[in-house]
């Protein structure tokens, strides 16, 4: 009947370890409901708050923040600017965009829709690729023949993506009064909120024809004939459409546009209170984050220790039947790792629910791209990692201190 | 007494709080042989449970010029060692290899039914199934609660179960604190007489801490009775045998 054992490695020790672990968690189901509910009761609203923070918070503070009107940097009066001169904007990494524009009076045209529907003394503006005005799915328009309207211009008109617009652009040249039909293809219509005042958006080569043809020259692009033949020198533009890339950037390319010897205007004030909004905003969502999140972590680890505390009892009893350090510390960290694992998937769970809810109430606010509430899987991985590593190093300090104490001390309890 | 010697101490001593309210557990010496069945006898708060506590590897000595444990046919453990090294991983294996355990309470695990935990040692040490639980069940006779959690028994049964427990690994030493306290006196000397036909069954040696002298005698343990004794401001007791 006698024969002899050998005490087993570690690894079996750690599964034998587990295994009870888990058979006391059924046993105690719910307890370990409530340690699971416990957890997600604080984690869910957390999720919540990032998910509000990277969605709406996020959308409404970038959309202020990349405004085009408080973006722009309008270069005032009617000046020589060189080609030379703004392509070497252009290449500034704080400019989002430039281009250039002509004599602010030659760049009104009269515009006839497709009905016969007219909008005298329409503002041309030059675009092109980038142009911040312009929503990033629109064409842009790049021949002489394609525009893109403003709401209001397009309503005048009562035109549409498609349709056939003609501008009429006078001129009196050797004392008789002139004027060119530029048909247009509408390839665009602004939403009311990109520009509210009436403007019809074509490209740069367009702009400078129509001027070349105010100016009394012959435009063979635009199939004038009659005129002064195309002057040789290098031409020079009045002025430019400006916008800084970022807020930030706005101050230090303004000055160094006044450096030049240029008066320039910015909505300092706007870019102020933006600003302003989104220090309050960061600042707000950080306060609540941190109370949160230490919050969170600071009820998981008093639940979970005082778990082990509860369990002191049988973890002494397996000590005393020989189950080394490690497995015994294993016992209550196989707990809370499950405790935390359950705890994250109800949170997700609920989160999910959460975040459907907002974004469907609330979509009408919102671009077909934007959510009032997102979790990115980078937050979410590190709010899971965060409370798995709290969960495991509560309960396995706990278990830690049950296995440090005499197991005769803990017997005497019994 | 004849046979090897499966517990040996020499000069072991283990003192706990400060003095004046000192208590002192001194062993000059004592040896348990195989087959042996010892009680530790001696009025309440004298040591028992400590001097238990230091045979059962629980309790670090102060001081042991020898501590020794002998298992079944293996060789003789040097445990006066394995403290000093602080080798607390090391006692635990030769804890869970070599000694059972009842205590006052029976100390089963709440999650775990009757079987489970009879199965709790063995499963632990990866131990093939053998005749010896089946035997154990059979003669304490508690088949009918294998599948009840410790919750549903009496506290009857309670020990009887924990004594299959302690055993069903065939232990070399058994260490039982005062494990029919909470009996009455009939059913009291049916389990210990239980435990020991048992102990006897498995070639095992008992020490068992016992405050009924009657029983002691009747069942023919070898009484080892604590000695108060003085020392400075606390107390002592010396165990000697």
């Amino acid at each position: 009947m006698t024969k002899r054992r050998r005490h087993p490695g570690p690894v079996r020790q750690l599964r034998h370890a587990a295994a009870l672990a888990w058979r006391d968690m059924l046993h105690e189901w719910k307890v370990s409901l409530c340690l699971v509910l416990a957890l997600a009761a604080v984690l869910a609203p957390l999720l919540v708050l990032f998910g509000l923070k990277s969605g709406i918070v996020s959308t409404m503070t970038e959309r202020l923040k990349s405004d085009p009107r408080n973006l722009e940097i309008v270069v005032k009066g009617n000046n020589k600017l060189q080609a030379d001169w703004i392509n070497a904007l252009r290449a500034r990494q704080d400019v989002g965009f430039v281009v250039a524009r002509t004599r602010s009076l030659a760049a009104t045209t009269g515009l006839r829709g497709p009905d016969g529907q007219s909008a005298p003394n329409t503002d041309m503006m030059p675009t092109a690729a980038g142009d911040p005005i312009l929503p990033a799915t629109m064409p842009v328009p790049a021949s002489l023949r394609e525009v893109v309207l403003s709401h209001t211009v397009a309503l005048k008109l009562e035109a549409s993506t498609g349709d056939r617009v003609d501008a009429i652009v006078s001129r009196r040249y050797q004392q008789r009064s002139e004027a060119v039909t530029i048909p247009l293809t509408v390839i665009g219509v602004l939403p009311e909120a990109a520009f509210v005042r009436d403007a019809v958006f074509l490209s740069l080569p367009l702009l400078i024809a129509t001027e070349n043809y105010r100016d009394g020259f012959r435009v063979p692009e635009l199939d004038v004939v009659n005129g002064d033949p195309p002057r040789a020198d290098a031409r020079t533009f009045a002025g430019v459409r400006l916008y800084a890339r970022t807020l930030d950037d706005v101050a230090t390319l303004a000055q160094f546009v006044r450096d030049h010897g240029y008066d320039v205007r910015t909505r300092a004030k706007e870019i102020e209170t933006v600003k302003a909004i989104d220090r309050v905003l960061s600042f707000i969502f950080f306060v609540i984050a941190g109370v949160g999140i230490t919050g969170f972590l600071l009820s998981l680890a008093a639940s979970l220790w005082a778990n082990v505390d509860r369990k002191r009892r049988d973890l002494a009893m397996l000590r005393l039947m020989g189950l080394g350090t490690g497995p015994l510390v294993a016992f209550p960290a196989a707990q809370a790792l499950l405790v935390a694992i359950g705890g994250i998937v109800l949170s997700l769970a609920l989160y999910a629910g959460v975040s459907a809810v907002f974004n469907t109430v609330l979509a009408a606010n919102l671009n077909r791209d934007e959510f009032v509430c997102r979790l990115y899987a980078g937050d979410g991985a590190i709010a899971a990692l965060l409370t798995i590593v709290f969960a495991l190093g509560a309960s396995m300090v706990g278990g830690y201190r049950v296995a440090k104490i005499d197991p005769a001390e803990s017997l005497r309890e019994l | 007494m004849s046979g090897d010697a499966v517990v040996t101490l020499r000069d072991v001593a283990r003192t706990r709080g400060t003095e004046p309210d000192s208590f002192t557990l001194e062993v000059p010496s004592l040896t348990v042989y195989q087959g042996e069945c010892v009680a530790l006898t001696g009025p309440s708060g004298c040591g028992k449970s400590t001097m238990l506590d230091l045979l059962g590897l629980v309790l670090e000595p102060d001081r042991a010029k020898v501590f020794s444990l002998r298992g079944h046919g293996d060789d003789a453990i040097d445990v006066a060692e394995l403290w000093q090294d602080n080798r607390v991983d090391a006692l635990a294996a030769v804890r869970a290899v070599g000694i059972g355990y009842v205590l006052q309470t029976g100390g089963l695990l709440p999650f775990l039914p009757t079987r489970d935990n009879i199965l709790l040692s063995p499963t632990l040490l990866d131990m093939q199934e053998n005749d010896l639980v089946d035997h154990l069940i059979d003669r304490l006779r508690i088949g009918h609660l294998l599948r009840k959690k410790p919750r549903a028994l009496s506290i009857g049964e309670r020990q009887r179960v924990a004594i299959a427990r302690a055993l069903a690994h065939q232990p070399a030493l058994l260490l039982a604190d005062e494990p029919t306290a909470a009996l009455d006196p009939v059913h009291a000397i049916e389990v210990t007489e239980l435990l020991l036909e048992l102990v006897s069954d498995l070639d095992a040696t008992a020490i068992i801490v016992s405050h009924d002298w009657d029983m002691i005698r009747s069942l023919g343990f070898r009484e080892i009775r604590a000695v108060p004794m003085k020392r400075g401001a606390g107390s002592a007791t010396r165990f000697e045998g």
